[in-house]
């Protein structure tokens, strides 16, 4: 089982540590969303239809399901463990949601994305895009960091 | 480091479908995986109008589409102004009478939401979805 905790940080002149706490802000975060929906799956499928995108069987199946693979990929994060795994998949979610996002508000549906349970439901739709936008952002600077230090990890 | 990768996320991906399944099979029975709304909480045009003065009738359409034009002696309640309309609604309620939510059309989701929400938030019983929403009305009615 690979992780990249033998991963050297030269690759920015941030401490190691600053991208430590990021991984546990992230991570938490992520199990955070994630165990919100766990509590109420009904309602996080009635989220997910209100995308339009999925038939409601598939969409209850996904109401299982993405909340345990947050939380996992959350976990994989703080303990770094299956970190590439983890990193990856979320950016993935993060980018597929937030495309989603923009396509229903384009269709003009009036969506709630039950993100972050009841305290999301509130949230407009800039609101929403601004904290998807700077989630990705920050997996995408993590993905870089992982990818940067592999590349000199070989180069050496 | 791509094998890598490809392996880790699909090992992640294994391991969170374990307790996935285990609460689909727990929860199986409280959603139905068949339609939002269970059969027992839609009620047709025809149906609900026969509860005649039994029934209280919601619109959960925005402020605007309200006012264009509803349901004769439906009640404003929408999520915009949840908070505000809320009370005016539950002066009006009693008991005994059958609420029926509908909003503009068959796709549309307002009318599940604020059903949901009279039944979750409200704790409220007897709440039913018009089938096919305003649409359904006037073909109906006019």
């Amino acid at each position: 089982m690979n992780d990249t905790s033998n991963i050297k940080h030269q690759t920015s002149n941030i401490p190691h540590f600053v991208w430590r706490i990021v991984d546990v802000i992230i991570g938490g975060i992520f199990i955070y969303a994630g165990a919100i929906k766990v509590l109420d799956p009904v309602q996080f499928a009635n989220d997910i239809d209100n995308y339009k995108i999925l038939p409601w069987t598939i969409g209850v199946g996904f109401a299982f399901y993405l909340p345990w693979l947050e939380m996992f990929c959350g976990l994989a994060l703080i303990l770094r463990r299956l970190y590439l795994g983890g990193l990856s998949i979320l950016t993935a979610l993060v980018g597929v949601f937030l495309v989603a996002t923009i396509a229903a508000k384009v269709r003009g549906l009036d969506i709630t994305c039950g993100c972050f349970g009841h305290a999301s439901q509130n949230w407009n739709f800039p609101t929403h895009l601004a904290l998807d936008l700077a989630i990705l952002g920050v997996l995408l600077a993590l993905s870089f960091r992982v990818v940067s230090g592999n590349r000199l990890q070989h180069a050496v | 480091m791509k094998s890598s990768l490809v392996r880790q996320a699909l090992l992640v991906a294994a391991l969170a479908f374990v307790p996935g399944l285990v609460q689909a099979i727990y929860f199986g029975d409280k959603v139905s995986w068949r339609s939002p709304i269970p059969a027992s909480e839609m009620v047709t045009v025809t149906q609900a109008q026969a509860w005649g003065e039994n029934a209280i009738w919601v619109d959960a359409r925005p402020d605007n589409e309200f006012a264009s034009d509803h349901v004769p002696s439906a009640l404003l309640l929408n999520e915009d102004r949840w908070s505000e309309l809320l009370p005016q609604f539950l002066a009006a309620w009693s008991p005994e009478k059958k609420i029926v939510v509908y909003c503009s059309s068959q796709g549309c989701n307002a009318s599940r939401e604020v059903a949901r929400r009279l039944r979750k938030e409200a704790q409220l019983p007897n709440v039913f979805v018009l089938e096919g929403g305003w649409e359904e009305w006037l073909k109906t009615n006019r």
